[in-house]
C-alpha cells in the first residue's frame, strides 16, 4: 500500500453529472460535482435531504445500476467510472469502504457478525483464523466489550451503537483508502452518535484512511471533518475548511443550514429561512426530514 | 419476518406442546422436537437397513396362512397372499421414502434455480419462467404425472421423474416470492458493496435469509409426495405388483380392510407416522434457521 502514488489526492471527482431515467425522460440528481478528497482527510458533504449527496458519494463505487454517469472520478490514477464491473468489484471493500446508515438493515440477520466482519478478508483470501484473529482484535478496538465472545453471536444480540461499531469494522477491515459514511449516525441516539463519530476519527488517524461523512446534520461536522462541501439541489455552492465555513459562510444558503442547526435557546416555532439566496424550488423542503 | 409464519403454521398447537416452557418460548429443540427428529431419522434408518432386518422373505406366498391377524409369529399379521406385513413394511420403506425423497429433492432444486432465476433475472426472463410455472400449476399433478410415467414405461423410476417434473413448478413460485423478498434488502446492498461475486451474494446472502419457508414446505410435502406416488402404483404406473410399497401395499388390501384390518393400520401407520415426524422436523428445522427464534426475541 505504500508504494503507490506519492500524489496526496486520493479520490477526484470532476464534472460528475448524474441522471436516472424516467418515463418522462432522464431527471438529472446530480449536475456537474467536482470534488477532491486527499489521502487522510475528513470531508463532511452537507445537504438536505434530495441535494444529490448520496447519489454523488455512491457514484463513487458505481452503487446505482440504474443511474446514468458522466464525468470523471478518478481514485489515484484510475476513472472509475471507466472500469469494467470487475474491476469496480474489487475496489470495492478493499480501496473504498461504505457505511451504511441503518445498522441493522446493512447486517445480514442469518450470518453471525464475525462472519460478516472477516467475510471482506476471506473474500481476498486470509485464512480463517488469521482473518478471525483480525476481525476480534478491531472490534476490540472499536470498543465493543468482550468482543471475542460476541463475535459468534447474530445482530439482532447487538444494539443500535455495538451493530454500527460492527458495520464499521465490515467496512474498514480490509484497509480500504477511502471510507464513505453515509449518514452513519442518523440511526443512533446523541451519546451514541458522538461516540461513533469519535472512534471513525480514530480509525481514519491511525490507519490514514479518508473519510467522506455525508450528512445533513451541520452539528456533528465541526468535531469530525477538516472540510466541508455544501450541496444542494444536485449542485456543488461551497467548499472550504471548516473553521472558514462556520466563521464565515460565503453562501446564503448555507448561512441558512448553520442557522438551522436546533440550538436549546431558539424558539421552537423558528422554521430554515431560505436567507437572500434563492428560494428552493420544492416548497419547506429544508424541513421535512427534522 | 418469518417469524409471523409461525403464528400461521398448522403445527401451532403441536409447537405449543414442544417441551413447554422455555424451551419453546426460545425456539430451543424440546421433547417434540428430538421425537420428530428422531422418529424421522429412525425411518431414514430403516429404509436404509430394513430389508437386512426383515424376518421373513416379502414375497414368499404361503396361501394356507392368508390373513392372519397380528400374532407372536407374524407380528403385523399376514395380507391376502400370506405375506408377512411386517417383511413387506420394512422392505417397502425404503422404497417409498427414496422415492419420496427423490422427488421432493429434485423438485427443490429446480424450483430453487428457476425461482431464484426468475426473481434476479431480468423482467422478460421472470415472465418466460412464470408462465412456464402457471401451466404446470394449472394441470393436476397426478393426471400429468400419470401421463408422463405411461409414456415412459410404467415403473417407479418413471413415476419419481414424471412426479418431480410436476411438482417444481410450485416451489419455483415460492422461491420467487421469497428471493424478491429479500434482493433489495440493505444488507445485500452492502454485501455487493463489498466487492462479493454475484455467485455468492445469492447463494450466501439472499437464499439462506430465503429459503426457511421453503424447507417447510418440503417436509409437509413429503406426505402429500408419498400419498401420490402411492397412488401411481395404485394405477399400475408406479411400483409393480410384487414389490413391497406402503402405498401400493395400501392400494393391494383394499379388498380386505373391513375384514382384516392389519393389512391396511400397519401400511397406513407407516405412511402417516413418516409424513408428521417429517413435518415437525420441518417446523424445528424452521426455528433452527431463523436466529432470531433460535437465541430469543430482538432486544
Amino acid at each position: 500500500m505504500s508504494d503507490r502514488s506519492t500524489d496526496r489526492t486520493l479520490l477526484s471527482i470532476q464534472d460528475l453529472r448524474v441522471s436516472y431515467p424516467t418515463p418522462e425522460g432522464p431527471c438529472a440528481v446530480v449536475k456537474g460535482v467536482s470534488l477532491e478528497i486527499a489521502r487522510g482527510e475528513r470531508l463532511a458533504l452537507v445537504g438536505e435531504s434530495g441535494s444529490g449527496k448520496s447519489v454523488t458519494a455512491r457514484s463513487v463505487l458505481r452503487l446505482d445500476s440504474e443511474a446514468r454517469l458522466q464525468g470523471a472520478v478518478r481514485l489515484g490514477d484510475q476513472n472509475v467510472l471507466e472500469m469494467t464491473s470487475g474491476q469496480v468489484r474489487r475496489l470495492r471493500g478493499a480501496r473504498v469502504g461504505l457505511v451504511f446508515q441503518d445498522p441493522l438493515a446493512a447486517l445480514n440477520p442469518v450470518k453471525t457478525v464475525g462472519w460478516q466482519i472477516t467475510q471482506p478478508l476471506r473474500l481476498r483470501g486470509v485464512g480463517r483464523r488469521e482473518a478471525r484473529n483480525q476481525g476480534v482484535e478491531l472490534l476490540e478496538r472499536l470498543g465493543v466489550a468482550d468482543a471475542a465472545r460476541r463475535f459468534d453471536d447474530y445482530p439482532h444480540q447487538f444494539s443500535g451503537g455495538m451493530r454500527q461499531r460492527v458495520v464499521i469494522a465490515i467496512a474498514v477491515i480490509a484497509d480500504p483508502e477511502l471510507l464513505i459514511a453515509d449518514e452513519p449516525t442518523t440511526a443512533l441516539d446523541v451519546r451514541v452518535q458522538a461516540r461513533v463519530l469519535e472512534l471513525l476519527s480514530e480509525l481514519a488517524q491511525e490507519r490514514d484512511m479518508a473519510v467522506l461523512l455525508i450528512t445533513h446534520d451541520l452539528g456533528i461536522v465541526a468535531g469530525f471533518a477538516e472540510r466541508v462541501a455544501v450541496m444542494r439541489e444536485g449542485e456543488l455552492i461551497e467548499a472550504g475548511d471548516v473553521d472558514r465555513i462556520y466563521r464565515s459562510p460565503a453562501h446564503p444558503y448555507t448561512r441558512a443550514l448553520l442557522d438551522a442547526v436546533p440550538r436549546i435557546d431558539d424558539s421552537p416555532g423558528r422554521r430554515l429561512s431560505g436567507g437572500s439566496g434563492p428560494a428552493p424550488r420544492r416548497s419547506a423542503a429544508g424541513k421535512e426530514e427534522q | 419476518m418469518t417469524a409471523t409464519t409461525s403464528t400461521r403454521s398448522p403445527l401451532k398447537a403441536l409447537s405449543v406442546l414442544r417441551a413447554g416452557g422455555r424451551a419453546a418460548r426460545h425456539g430451543g429443540t424440546g421433547i417434540v422436537d428430538r421425537a420428530a427428529v428422531g422418529v424421522a431419522g429412525c425411518m431414514v434408518l430403516l429404509a436404509l437397513v430394513g430389508p437386512y432386518l426383515a424376518p421373513m422373505s416379502p414375497y414368499a406366498v404361503d396361501l394356507g396362512a392368508a390373513l392372519q391377524p397380528p400374532s407372536a409369529e407374524h407380528w403385523f399379521g399376514t395380507d391376502v397372499n400370506g405375506r408377512d406385513i411386517l417383511s413387506r413394511l420394512l422392505v417397502g420403506g425404503r422404497t417409498t421414502l427414496l422415492a419420496t425423497v427423490a422427488v421432493i429433492a429434485a423438485a427443490m432444486v429446480v424450483g430453487t434455480l428457476v425461482g431464484t432465476a426468475a426473481a434476479l433475472g431480468r423482467r422478460v426472463v421472470d415472465e418466460i419462467l412464470m408462465r412456464i410455472c402457471d401451466i404446470g400449476l394449472s394441470m393436476p399433478a397426478i393426471i400429468v404425472a400419470l401421463g408422463l410415467a405411461a409414456a415412459m414405461g410404467p415403473s417407479l423410476q418413471s413415476a419419481v421423474i414424471a412426479l418431480a417434473a410436476t411438482w417444481w413448478p410450485g416451489y419455483a413460485r415460492l422461491v420467487r416470492t421469497l428471493v424478491r423478498e429479500v434482493r433489495d434488502a440493505e444488507f445485500v446492498e452492502s454485501a455487493r458493496m463489498l466487492g462479493v461475486s454475484p455467485a455468492r451474494l445469492v447463494f450466501r446472502h439472499v437464499l439462506p435469509n430465503s429459503l426457511s419457508p421453503l424447507y417447510v414446505q418440503t417436509t409437509l410435502d413429503v406426505s402429500a409426495v408419498m400419498l401420490v406416488i402411492s397412488g401411481l402404483s395404485f394405477v399400475g404406473v408406479g411400483a409393480q405388483v410384487p414389490s413391497a410399497e406402503w402405498g401400493a401395499m395400501i392400494a393391494a388390501s383394499r379388498d380386505t380392510a373391513i375384514t382384516a384390518w392389519w393389512t391396511v393400520f400397519f401400511p397406513g401407520a407407516a405412511i402417516a407416522v413418516t409424513a408428521i415426524a417429517f413435518n415437525l422436523v420441518g417446523d424445528w428445522l424452521r426455528v433452527r434457521t431463523d436466529p432470531t427464534l433460535k437465541t430469543g426475541g430482538r432486544p
